[in-house]
């Protein structure tokens, strides 16, 4: 166990920012704080950080409590969204830093720290653009200024606050596959905060999905995504369709259209929930959902359907295999493969 | 060429052309006046108005107003804006408004507040009296006034500067290990070092051509407790035209030096100043 949090809570004024947040992060392990804006998750990482503290609640580290431990106490590599690189000072002076402000009798020689900043940007690989300014970089070159500076100081934890937000979506991709290799290789153990569950999904050992202060479920990329606990699970970690349905005697029920899905027990109004991919168009009998085609559009090679569905302002969106797409205008019926129920979110909904 | 192309052309001429007639009749006409009547009874006469030993005590003193005020709203200035700008705590918003204060009282009004403060009849008047230590009519009071009418100028540049740059480079300084003192002096300080400058520069400015302050606190005793801008008062009061601009002309210099200067700062501080990585 290397880091764990208990009951963490922090208000900004009348805003409650979390409530009760319980989290364990193994040694070595990639973590991610999945959640959409206002979820917590930024200042969740701030306070394992040191950078913001709570009001209730305890960080451990090695079982040691270091909740009122400074940020430089806690020797936490911190990668900010912006980078947040000295503008001033060559890409070698910025991840040397944290090296040459160290006090006097603890401070490598120069020598030293020119060689430890030249090993981390070989790390990095930037080796040979140690003696321009940031503003001669590229947005990923400078993330990657950005960590090589926080791992100057041999930090126990390395945080990263929303790590590919400030880039563009190709360099995004390829920073993301490695950015997950770089952390294979360090194998430190490293939390990452972001908004974009694809990111999570693809680089994360474990997610832990946020919202509204709380955390929601945490789970391996494959838990989160095929077994959600709740609704904002389902819908947040993925593409999502969700139909408001009764369920009575075992069975679920669209106005009156039966559906063949298992209620798991719920009795009542709920939310049907389904992926884009985990649905076919019936063929004659089957139980589903009576739409009208509105779009077929080629995806990745699949197609995508969008149909409309009476009674749904949504429109419910299809991945099926190309010769199996209908045309425009055509009525069909939906029928999910593989779905999960979850008790309605809002009544009124349901009973429409 | 469109029509409305050309209307908005005409409609550019006229307005370009009347902000220069502006610049020209307001700004640019009283200073070649000023050097005109500094230089109409021979270059001998400025030289010798300029080194007459009143205006050398008047130079001597301004500079010395200045090299105590500017330094110490320098320390001022970036003491508040750091703590405006790095920090939340109660009562923030009223130290902001504070900081403006200087820019929305009268500098007459600054005047009579020391007086009122330190004067003879002051509040402490008598006590001051009773240790022997003069400021109003003496040399500290004029360096109080001046303080109280410059100490906007530095904090006013700075503060939206720190502002834009957040504080997420403070923050990666201080997770790397930086103290307080390094994290300023490393980080804050260089980011903010033109927009510095340029600070200094006006206030230096303000500091050596404020009039109406000064005036109330000054007592205006020649050769004693006469900055620049009082002499130049004096000189023209007295007739003494030629000598009066003269004087009037060294504060256009420094005006049109710090005005050079401002623009290269810009220009730098365009360059360099702006963004955030």
């Amino acid at each position: 166990m290397s880091l764990k949090l208990a009951n963490i809570a922090k208000r900004f004024g009348a805003f409650t920012a979390l409530h009760d947040i319980n989290l364990r992060a193994r040694p070595g392990e990639f973590l991610a704080l999945l959640g959409p804006s206002g979820s917590g998750k930024t200042t969740l990482l701030r306070i394992i950080a040191g950078l913001e503290f709570p009001e209730r609640g305890t960080v451990y580290y090695e079982g040691e409590d270091i909740t009122h431990l400074s940020v430089a106490e806690r020797r936490i590599g911190f990668v900010f969204q912006q980078y947040a690189l000295f503008k001033h000072m060559t890409v070698a002076e910025n991840v040397g830093f944290g090296l040459s402000v160290r006090p006097r009798r603890e401070r490598p020689s120069r020598r030293k720290i020119r060689r430890r900043a030249q090993e981390l940007l070989d790390l990095v690989q930037l080796g040979d653009l140690g003696k321009r300014l940031p503003a001669q970089l590229s947005g990923g070159q400078r993330q990657r200024v950005a960590l090589a500076r926080a791992l100057a100081v041999d930090p126990k934890l390395l945080l990263l606050d929303e790590p590919f937000g400030a880039l563009d979506a190709k360099v995004r991709k390829e920073l993301r596959h490695w950015l997950r290799e770089f952390h294979d290789r360090v194998g430190l153990t490293s939390i990452f905060v972001t908004h974009d569950q694809e990111e999570a999904l693809e680089v994360a050992d474990r997610v832990v999905v946020m919202s509204n202060g709380a955390i929601e479920q945490i789970g391996t990329p494959a838990e989160v995504y095929d077994n959600p606990v709740n609704a904002f699970v389902f819908d947040f970690v993925g593409e999502s369709n969700c139909v408001p349905v009764v369920a009575a005697d075992g069975r679920a029920t669209f106005r009156g259209a039966p559906l063949a899905v298992e209620t798991a027990g719920l009795r009542g109004a709920g939310d049907l929930y389904f992926r884009p991919h985990e649905a076919r168009i019936g063929v004659d009998g089957d139980a589903g959902l009576p739409a009208t085609v509105t779009l077929v559009r080629p995806r990745e090679g699949r197609a995508r359907v969008e149909a409309e569905v009476a009674g749904l302002s949504e429109l419910i969106e299809l991945d099926i295999a190309p010769d199996t797409a209908p045309s425009v205008g055509e009525t069909v019926t939906i029928v999910p493969t593989r779905a999960r129920l979850f008790p309605a979110r809002d009544p009124s909904e349901a009973a429409a | 060429m469109t029509g409305a192309l050309a209307t908005s052309r005409t409609g550019r001429a006229a307005l370009m052309a009347l902000a220069f007639a502006f610049l020209g009749l307001f700004i640019v006409a009283p200073l070649v006046a000023v050097f005109a009547g500094a230089l109409s009874q021979g270059i001998a006469a400025y030289g010798g108005a300029l080194v007459e030993p009143d205006a050398l005590s008047a130079i001597k003193l301004t500079l010395l107003v200045a090299a105590i005020s500017v330094p110490l709203n320098v320390v001022f200035g970036l003491a508040a804006s750091w703590a405006i700008t790095k920090f939340d705590f109660p009562g923030k918003n009223l130290l902001i408004t504070l900081i403006d204060l200087p820019f929305s009282v009268s500098p007459v009004v600054a005047g009579l507040i020391y007086v009122l403060l330190f004067g003879a009849q002051g509040w402490l008047g008598p006590w001051l009296e009773a240790h022997d230590v003069q400021i109003i009519f003496a040399v500290p009071g004029i360096v109080l006034a001046t303080m109280f009418i410059t100490f906007p100028f530095v904090a006013r540049e700075l503060i939206p500067l720190m502002e834009e740059q957040g504080r997420d480079d403070e923050e990666a300084a201080i997770s790397l290990g930086a103290s307080g003192w390094q994290t300023f002096r490393k980080v804050t300080l260089p980011n903010v070092r033109w927009a510095l400058l340029y600070g200094v520069l006006l206030c230096n400015a303000r500091a050596m051509g404020e009039f109406g302050a000064v005036s109330v606190v000054s007592g205006h005793i020649r050769g004693k407790t006469n900055t620049m801008p009082l002499h130049v008062e004096i000189l023209y009061n007295e007739y003494s035209f030629a000598a009066a601009f003269a004087v009037a002309s060294l504060l256009a210099l420094l005006a049109l030096a710090t005005l050079a200067l401002k623009s290269i700062l810009e220009w730098r501080y365009g360059v360099h100043g702006k963004g955030h990585l």
